[in-house]
Formats: structure tokens, C-alpha cells, sequence
């Protein structure tokens, strides 16, 4: 069969086209239509007027968090050891800190698939994502702001394809 | 079409359009991968949903893509249920649907490639059925079937010569 040949044949069989959908399955498809845009994950936006903590300092939250921890429990033991009737106060209240802007956010730091084989050699795979969870607790009055940023990491097992 | 994350996505008339043009081929291409007539027209509508929410961009997915899905899912489904399969698949023997548009005069000519579609190895048939109905480009192919695209290119022709002596009857 030379070039000239398939292609007239090529032709010839596209003259039997496809048949058409059946109704009910058309209707189908019609209704199965993605409902809205795929969501997006905005990106975190920086506290506006106020300078991000360069990397070396991120240490300081801990730190910090450890020292607002550490007064309020050495007000308790005063308040305890003093054999005093005053009412126990919250920890914010006795450590004067008082949040008045906490924020929450996730940021998708990678997603990959991972397959594997089962011992029975049927394939599995994996959809692995990591995240990086943020938590920023601000005080204004006090200009302190804590920031904890804490990794965590997300395997779903899905059906295996090849994309 | 995405501008806004509270438009409809995608337009009514885009996604009936896509269908009208695209649909009767990957249903062809799905028949030929299902055991039974339900489970094709469950892996199109699989398919093609799946690739219209993977493609971010708003406008419609590469028909690779969706072809490559069809033939996944069809495999998977395989795995999955093959006692079921078989069960079905020789009911389908028994009445299978039409896979060609045909009016009465042609209706003679559409069934015998039918036949010979069906007798054609699977390698060459779906490479055949994405090229001439699918209207895919080799590269199309070669990342629909995961295979080379010169390996695509060398199946099509075996698979039309093939095709060809299986209905000589009717093409000169």
C-alpha cells in the first residue's frame, strides 16, 4: 500500500463517522459539567505596615512563646505560694498580652505522586503534598508578634493513572 | 472564561459545543476499551469530567488527555472486575451497539468495518481509531497510549493495512 493509497483509504473510513451520542447519555454528559472554576490557594499576604522577621530571628518565637509561658506560670506559683484570695486570673490577663489579630494560613509548599507496587504487583498510587501551616498572633499595644510555622505533610492514596 | 473564581466554569455553550464535536469519538474509543456499553459511557463521562477540572488554564483539555484517561480507567476497571467483565463483554457480543453513524444504505458498510475493528489487534485499533476518528497527531497519540511516536506512526499503517484486507469487500 503505498502513500497515495492509505491516504484515500484513510479517507474512506472517515466517511463512516462516529455514531452519535444516545439522548439520555447526551443529557448526561450535559448535566455532568464541571460546576465552577477549580479553587485556588491565595498566597499569604504579609501583615501590612510591618516588616517580616528575617529567617535567623524566626527562633525568637519559640523563645517568646516559651517567656510569656514562663511569666504567667511564675504569677500563678506568687499567687499560690502568697496564700492570697485574689481570683485566679486568665494567663493573657495576668501576663498583660492580649491578641487582637491572629492569623491562619497553609501554604502549599510542593504535591507529587508517588506509586508503588502492592506485594501482589498491582500498582497504587499516592498524591503527596506538603504544607507549611502558619499561625501569626499579634499584640499591637504591646508591638509583639508570635509566629509558629510548622511543616505537615498530606498522603491521600488515589487510583493509579499515569498522570 | 476564569477571570472571576465565581464565574460558571466552563460556559454552557463552550462545554455543549466540546461535547457535540468530541463525544461520539471518545465514545467509539471507549467502546472499544469496555466490556459492555454502561461501562463506556460511564468511562467517558469519568474522563472527560476529570480532565475538564485538571485543566487550570479554562479552556478545555487536550483530547490526549482525555483519551489517555479513558484507556486508564478501562484498565483499571479491568483489574478491578473481571469476572464481571467478561459476563458483559459476551452479552455486548451478542447485541452490540452501533459504533458508526450510518443511514440505511450505508448501514452495510459501517457494520463490516465494525467487524473488522473488532477482529483488529488492539495495538493497531487503538492507534487507528485515535488517528482517523480521533483526528490526533502521532505525538497526540504516542502520549495518549504511552508509547513512541514512531512506534504509533509504524502501528497505523500495519493497522490499516490490516484493516484494509478485512474489508475488502466493500473498499476497492
Amino acid at each position: 500500500m503505498n502513500e497515495h493509497e492509505l491516504e484515500r483509504y484513510e479517507a474512506e473510513l472517515r466517511g463512516a463517522a462516529p455514531a452519535p451520542l444516545p439522548e439520555h447519555f447526551m443529557a448526561r454528559l450535559q448535566a455532568a459539567k464541571p460546576a465552577t472554576e477549580p479553587a485556588r490557594r491565595t498566597p499569604i499576604q504579609p501583615a501590612v505596615g510591618k516588616p517580616r522577621w528575617p529567617g535567623w530571628l524566626r527562633w525568637l518565637a519559640p523563645v517568646m512563646a516559651l517567656a510569656v509561658a514562663l511569666a504567667g506560670w511564675l504569677v500563678f506559683q506568687g499567687n499560690f505560694t502568697g496564700g492570697s484570695s485574689v481570683k485566679k486570673q486568665p494567663l493573657a490577663a495576668a501576663t498583660g498580652f492580649k491578641a487582637d489579630n491572629v492569623q491562619l494560613d497553609e501554604e502549599l509548599v510542593s504535591s507529587f505522586d508517588v506509586v508503588a507496587l502492592l506485594p501482589g504487583g498491582q500498582p497504587v498510587r499516592f498524591r503527596c503534598r506538603q504544607w507549611r501551616d502558619q499561625l501569626v498572633v499579634t499584640d499591637k499595644n504591646h508591638g509583639v508578634e508570635i509566629q509558629q510555622s510548622s511543616p505537615r505533610v498530606e498522603v491521600v492514596p488515589v487510583r493509579f493513572e499515569t498522570y | 472564561m476564569k477571570s472571576g473564581s465565581k464565574h460558571e466554569w466552563p460556559a454552557d455553550s463552550e462545554w455543549a459545543l466540546w461535547l457535540a464535536r468530541h463525544a461520539p469519538a471518545l465514545l467509539l474509543f471507549a467502546r472499544q476499551q469496555a466490556g459492555c456499553e454502561a461501562d463506556a459511557q460511564d468511562l467517558v463521562q469519568e474522563a472527560v469530567v476529570e480532565s475538564w477540572r485538571r485543566q487550570n488554564d479554562g479552556g478545555p483539555p487536550p483530547l490526549g488527555w482525555v483519551y489517555a484517561t479513558i484507556r486508564h480507567r478501562a484498565i483499571d476497571r479491568a483489574r478491578r472486575d473481571e469476572r464481571r467483565l467478561e459476563r458483559e463483554a459476551a452479552a455486548h457480543l451478542d447485541n452490540p451497539p452501533c459504533w458508526f453513524d450510518s443511514g440505511v444504505d450505508e448501514r452495510e458498510r459501517s457494520l463490516l468495518i465494525q467487524k473488522a475493528m473488532s477482529h483488529l489487534p488492539e495495538i493497531y485499533r487503538d492507534v487507528v481509531t485515535l488517528k482517523v476518528w480521533g483526528e490526533l497527531t502521532f505525538a497526540e497519540i504516542a502520549e495518549a497510549l504511552d508509547i513512541p511516536a514512531n512506534t504509533a506512526a509504524s502501528r497505523y499503517r500495519y493497522g490499516l493495512m490490516e484493516l484494509r484486507k478485512l474489508t475488502k469487500e466493500v473498499f476497492a
